[in-house]
């Protein structure tokens, strides 16, 4: 069920690229430190290694990998 | 803004005066002066060096007058995104504001506006031609960021509203820097920073403002312990038609001068950068120079 | 221009200037050279509530050859120490383990939850990672890492290829990883669902001995990961963008827990033994993950939804939000939640009843057992001059394992199988 609406999402997104998006000169705001994906990288990859060896699942932001033999 | 094609000779003259040394030398299209308050001559030796490296650096970067300097590859880029280093992008930054806070009238990429009206004693650019500048004037069209830039091809960028006025602040600073003890006065063709007091005791720097209608000669007399001053005006450059001036200021938004603009305006400020985008902002006001510049509680001068 | 605007320009230009002037100086200093190198580091504290202990500090080094190619290193050294539960049950009587080891025992109070104290460990990993800009529109790269606990090595590849489409509005990322773990565990590996050997009930060491070591295989064992990612960013407006990500993992060797156990016990609820746990040794699992992230005038704001699913039947759903708000232009703070939930993997399972036949697969862990979880944290940041930046993190993440399903037989209903596990994040993090 989830898969279904999650993979109807991605397919509007990539159909829809042709309308979406702005200029190069409009992208002031995205181009902010801040709004990198991985403007906080280091809290990321910390908060992934608790959750990866305290939880069930892993990944799904970047790459899972192993590494770890906590689970 | 013509003109600018002799370059600075190598090198600096110095002289030797009761109060210290006077060293000059050319760049940015201007006669540039150190007044040192030192007698030491090695000091004055070190201290010319520097500001002539760092005036003619800040040149060769910023003037869009050198082919494959760093602003003509910006501006050549034909609409994709160009590196920028730390500098021109801080520059940027400050150009950003500066269009801001003047509600988009002064801006970086006037240039082919000012081509149009060039003020070698011809006519005015006719209105199909200034429409079409237009379109390619707009600040807020460029984007950038700490490490790259990039707006829409057929715009230019022109740093030489504040290119040097930059290079007399960081000539100042950096002297001041290396010799905190010792006052100078940087006057890059009128656009003046002192960063070190002259000293209570002593004489202060005395500097003359030229009088727009005539020229060449002092009109006035500053005088200066510390700080900075900057002027704007179209001593040289104008046109007359059907008894209307139209001055060397351009209002990018009309895409035509501002009207009724002083015919200089100096302001001192903090430093050199401040004190010459607020003159130039004053003659973007046109008559309300004068109230725009006491509202701003800095200390100015006017000439009508 | 508005009148009463006008006075703030003189101010608003000294400060812009000052900004101007004051970065510049800088580069005159070092040239371009100090723009080439971004250095993060951190340190955290990671502490539950009698159990687990943990400082993770961690350093990441960016440097940058010209305009196309990146090189990120990074190094993580931690430190563990304290128990975790072992998988079995309380009781109402003082329950007696046997170290992993083999070597000594350790026992449990009534009422209260095993826990295995031996568990300690200091864990070091490094990564290396390259990333090169083919062209305006092609992004490639490649990294490798390797990670080395007492009992465990780790060593990973990947790779990734990046397209920008729509004038860099629309972004595809395919990345694949490998990685090859080793485990061998301290005192061998249990034989799968084979009892704990207790000196209790031996004579003489040397019959524990032999006992003991009937219960263990020598030698390490393996685990393959095969990892596969397709990421689509897309920018929706000036402030707004969207990134969809599905992630495709094949894992297959070792998964077991060598150092859980599961209880035996009869109709009463009383333990009358310990298994080793046993898994099975391939896992498929398929994630999906979805974020917005928006910059606002005064902060940036990001949501995302993450659904995992796999052959274990182990699946999963992540709301997590992030909202920053800017003080000035040079303090921040930011809010971080997290709610979590997971529905048990199909072999889980809190104890085993005597009498009734071994299950191929099972584990008591309570990590794979149905669950949720939430984290509140909380972040200031301050950026210093020369665009070095100083942040703090504090964060409580609260583990609720469940029960999914069980009848809990006699005195198993008088103890709380599934407590709560409480813990605190603290975080220091610098940037230069």
């Amino acid at each position: 069920m989830n898969r279904t609406i999650i993979s109807i999402v991605i397919a509007i997104s990539l159909s829809a690229c042709s309308s979406l998006g702005v200029e190069p000169w409009e992208k002031d705001q995205l181009a902010r430190a801040d709004m990198a994906l991985d403007s906080e990288k280091l809290d990321l990859a910390l908060d992934d290694h608790i959750y990866f060896s305290k939880e069930g699942s892993s990944g799904g932001r970047s790459l899972a990998g192993g590494g770890c033999g906590c689970n | 803004m013509s003109i600018q094609q002799q370059r600075a000779s190598s090198g600096f003259e110095l002289s030797r005066r009761s109060w210290g040394h006077l060293g000059s030398f050319r760049a940015m299209a201007s006669p540039c002066e150190l007044l040192i308050a030192t007698q030491d001559e090695n000091i004055t030796r070190a201290m010319m060096a520097l500001a002539t490296d760092e005036a003619r650096r800040i040149e060769q970067k910023f003037s869009r007058f050198i082919e494959g300097n760093p602003l003509w590859q910006i501006n050549h880029a034909a609409g994709k995104a160009s590196p920028i280093d730390a500098e021109t992008a801080s520059l940027l930054q400050f150009a950003h504001q500066c269009h801001q806070l003047s509600d988009g009238r002064f801006d970086i990429s006037a240039g082919p506006l000012m081509k149009l009206w060039r003020f070698d004693g011809g006519e005015i650019p006719k209105a199909a031609d200034i429409e079409q500048a237009r379109a390619l004037v707009d600040f807020s069209k460029v984007s950038f960021n700490e490490h790259q830039l990039q707006f829409p091809a057929g715009m230019s960028l022109d740093f030489g509203g504040i290119a040097k006025e930059y290079a007399v602040d960081r000539v100042a600073y950096l002297l001041a820097e290396q010799w905190p003890a010792i006052s100078v006065l940087v006057n890059f063709g009128g656009d003046i920073a002192c960063p070190i007091s002259k000293g209570a005791s002593n004489e202060p720097w005395q500097v003359g403002i030229e009088n727009p209608q005539r020229l060449d000669s002092a009109a006035a007399l500053l005088e200066i312990r510390q700080g900075a001053l900057a002027t704007s005006g179209d001593t040289r450059r104008f046109i007359e038609k059907d008894g209307k001036r139209f001055g060397h200021i351009i209002d990018p938004r009309t895409g035509y001068p501002v009207l009724k603009a002083p015919r200089s305006v100096t302001v001192l400020a903090p430093n050199c950068v401040t004190a010459g985008m607020l003159a130039t902002m004053a003659m973007l006001e046109g008559e309300k120079a004068e109230v725009f510049l006491s509202e701003q509680e800095v200390e100015f001068k006017c000439f009508r | 221009m508005q009148l009463k605007n006008r006075p703030k320009i003189s101010t608003a230009l000294a400060i812009a200037s000052c900004s101007l002037l004051g970065h510049s100086a800088q580069v005159q200093a070092g040239e371009e050279a100090l723009d080439d190198w971004k250095v993060d580091a951190a340190i955290m504290y990671y502490g539950e509530e009698d159990r687990v202990q943990a400082v993770e500090a961690i350093g990441n080094v960016q440097k940058a050859f010209g305009d196309e190619s990146l090189l990120d290193m990074k190094l993580v050294v931690d430190s563990l120490t304290g128990a975790s539960a072992s998988g079995a049950v309380a009781q109402a009587e003082t329950q007696t383990f046997t170290r992993p080891s083999g070597d000594g025992q350790y026992q449990t109070a009534p009422g209260e939850t095993p826990l295995d104290d031996t568990f300690h460990d200091t864990r070091v990993q490094a990564s290396a990672n390259w990333a090169e800009i083919l062209s305006p529109v092609w992004k490639t790269n490649v990294g490798v890492n390797g990670s080395k606990e007492f009992d465990y090595f780790s060593l990973g590849l990947n790779a990734g290829v990046e397209r920008s489409f729509n004038k860099d509005n629309t972004t595809l990322v395919l990345s694949g990883a490998y990685t090859l773990d080793n485990v061998d565990p301290v005192g061998g590996r249990p034989v799968a669902l084979s009892s704990m050997v207790l000196r209790g009930d031996y004579d003489t060491e040397e019959e524990y001995r032999a006992a003991f070591d009937q219960t263990r295989m020598e030698g390490s064992e393996d685990k393959k990961t095969m990892d596969m990612m397709l990421s689509v960013t897309q920018v929706l407006s000036r402030r707004w963008l969207f990134q969809a990500n599905y992630g495709l993992s094949s894992v297959s060797g070792y998964m077991t827990d060598p150092y859980k156990i599961l209880s035996q016990v009869d109709d009463t609820g009383t333990t009358q033994g310990y298994l080793y746990e046993n898994r099975p040794d391939s896992r498929l699992k398929h994630s999906f993950y979805m974020m917005t992230k928006g910059a606002l005038d005064a902060g940036v704001v990001d949501f995302s939804y993450r659904y995992t699913t796999d052959d274990w039947d182990l699946n999963s759903h992540t709301l997590e939000t992030h909202y920053r708000y800017y003080f000035s232009g040079r303090f921040y703070g930011q809010v971080h939640l997290r709610y979590y939930q997971q529905q048990a993997a199909n072999f889980y399972r809190p104890f085993l009843m005597t009498g009734e036949p071994l299950p191929e697969y099972a584990s008591a862990d309570y990590r794979i057992g149905d669950m949720t979880s939430y984290t509140l944290g909380l972040k200031f940041g301050q950026r210093l001059s020369g665009g070095h930046e100083m942040s703090y993190r504090l964060e409580y993440y609260q583990q609720n394992p469940e029960n999914n399903g069980f009848d809990l037989v006699g005195q198993l209903q008088d103890h709380d199988l599934f407590p709560e596990v409480k813990a605190i994040i603290a975080q220091v993090s610098y940037s230069f």
